[in-house]
């Protein structure tokens, strides 16, 4: 990202932003509410487009990476009778051309990522009815469905308790050290975040910083950061 | 049984009035699950004014004598100013949605009565389409042509395989329409697809049997069928099945006594609606009973 500006129609919520997202990387997009970090999320995905500036993404073994996104559970209505796999089906649908059926292959794959989200014995129910962690899991499998090189999540662990939280966390964890997986993951929760994150980008006060944990979470940067927010 | 057979018989009188009937009973529920699903149940209800108010303007055309006045013209005319209003309220809506100004019920209701008030205002000095449109508005599906009934099979045809075939395409771009542009799925071409699909239905159902038996078609069996559905195919296929069967019975019920067929329809939906709303009510307030009684015998043990 190269002095991209984001934000809805004419309402800038972050400019003069210069980023880049390292292969393989585990990453934590943090910042307060409302500082703009969905609003960043969704422009790296292209849901929304920038208000300004350049934003390249580079191809990956000379094809365009894919995106897997993990939204925030809220959005998604329950009035859709869907059961679990049903949702994690709607992952392989980008392989799947209009009309065509989705094929068994597909279906076994889409069994294999809530597998892989230990989401399995939930397939069945009906997810509006689950819980939020249960609802995590199976955004996150439906995510896995794409067969991502990138995976950015909405806030995975706002709103469920801490043990659904760190089963989260460490369901990311392994994905990213098993598969090599780059994520990119939105929480405000800093001591949380800090311990499985390798780099942050941190939304504060209209910037942008972007450091190793070590660098950006250290003591003396957080109060030098709270420091400027007094002065 | 004997009204029965005689509403089946290939020599019936009004057979045109029970097929389209049991089309639109079929079809406009299919349509209408979306309409809920999407949470556009207020659309449901103004498109069919809308519809309306296009084909009371087409029949003002011949009256301001701008078309020339033919029983095919008329037809034609009429089908495109159901159509173009009903699309062109559509994407109006859409756009305005989209921008996030204003409150949508708000837009949707004005629609609902401005077209509602223009329909008379247009029909009322119309020699032409004052009988015809008239007779649609109160649900009088009774002057069914052969072509009517042909052109209503096509249109619905196409629609409900539409559905069938793109059902992976609608249901994601409704469910999660971020994830979809995530998957490169081209949003804008589905959901107009989708709408196109949706104004075609409203259009052939008002031009055949009125706004009342279309909005209480499109709306309340999808409303019936999520009560007792617990997956998307049961809540499709029941909200058809109680289309088509309410169709039927409530065609029987208007020849029986001699009613209007279209208001005995609806009325015949809302009975149904509130006896599964409380047959619901009654099955929870059972079911939660028994889990308390078990949950307490556990606890007692």
């Amino acid at each position: 990202m190269d002095n991209v500006a984001v934000g809805y129609e004419r309402h800038v919520v972050l400019q003069n932003i210069n980023l880049s997202l390292t292969r393989s990387s585990f990453i934590g997009l943090l910042g307060a509410n409302g500082s703009g970090k969905s609003t960043l999320l969704k422009t790296i995905l292209g849901i929304i487009p920038p208000l300004g500036g350049r934003m390249e993404i580079l191809p990956l073994d000379g094809r365009r990476p894919v995106f897997g996104y993990v939204p925030q559970r809220e959005v998604l209505d329950p009035i859709f009778l869907l059961s679990s796999f049903e949702v994690v089906l709607m992952g392989v649908c980008g392989a799947v051309g209009p009309g065509r059926r989705i094929r068994s292959s597909e279906k076994d794959w889409a069994h294999e990522c809530l597998r892989e989200a230990s989401a399995d014995d939930i397939s069945r129910k009906r997810f509006s009815q689950l819980s939020g962690g249960q609802k995590q899991r199976v955004l996150i499998a439906r995510a896995l469905a794409t067969r991502p090189d990138f995976l950015l999540l909405d806030e995975p662990t706002a709103g469920i308790d801490t043990a659904a939280a760190q089963a989260i966390l460490e369901l990311l964890q392994r994905l990213h050290q098993q598969r090599g997986l780059t994520i990119l993951m939105v929480s405000h929760d800093l001591p949380t975040v800090r311990k499985h994150v390798q780099q942050v980008i941190w939304l504060h006060q209209g910037k942008v910083l972007q450091g190793s944990v070590d660098e950006l979470l250290s003591r003396d940067k957080l109060e030098e950061l709270f420091n400027l927010e007094l002065s | 049984m004997e009204t029965l057979r005689e509403i089946f018989d290939p020599n019936f009188l009004l057979r045109n009035s029970v097929y389209i009937g049991l089309l639109v009973g079929l079809a406009c529920p299919l349509v209408g699950v979306y309409l809920v699903l999407r949470r556009l149940i207020f659309m449901g209800v103004a498109l069919p004014q809308v519809s309306s108010c296009g084909i009371a303007l087409a029949f003002a055309l011949h009256t301001w004598g701008l078309v020339p006045h033919s029983e095919e013209s008329e037809q034609t005319l009429a089908f495109a100013g159901s159509t173009l209003f009903t699309l062109g309220t559509i994407l109006v809506l859409s756009i305005l949605e989209r921008r996030g100004r204003g409150i949508i019920e708000g837009r949707i209701g004005t629609a609902y009565v401005l077209a509602g008030a223009w329909s008379i205002l247009l029909l009322v000095k119309n020699p032409y389409g004052e009988h015809g449109l008239l007779e649609r508005l109160r649900g009088e599906i009774i002057a069914v042509s052969n072509a009517d009934l042909v052109w209503t099979l096509a249109a619905f045809t196409v629609v409900v395989l539409a559905l069938f075939v793109f059902q992976k395409e609608f249901m994601l771009v409704s469910f999660d329409r971020e994830m979809a542009i995530t998957l490169k799925k081209n949003v804008l071409f589905w959901d107009g697809l989708l709408f196109v699909l949706i104004g075609l239905t409203i259009s052939m159902t008002v031009l055949s049997v009125g706004p009342l038996v279309a909005f209480g078609f499109l709306l309340m069996p999808p409303l019936i069928a999520h009560l007792f559905a617990s997956n998307m195919r049961q809540f499709a296929l029941g909200a058809a099945a109680i289309g088509l069967s309410s169709s039927l019975l409530g065609f029987y019920i208007a020849l029986r006594w001699d009613l209007p067929v279209g208001p005995t329809d609806v009325a015949l939906l809302g009975v149904v609606y509130g006896i599964a709303f409380l047959g619901k009510k009654l099955f929870n307030t059972r079911r939660s009973k028994e889990t308390e009684t078990l949950r307490l015998s556990a606890k007692q043990g």
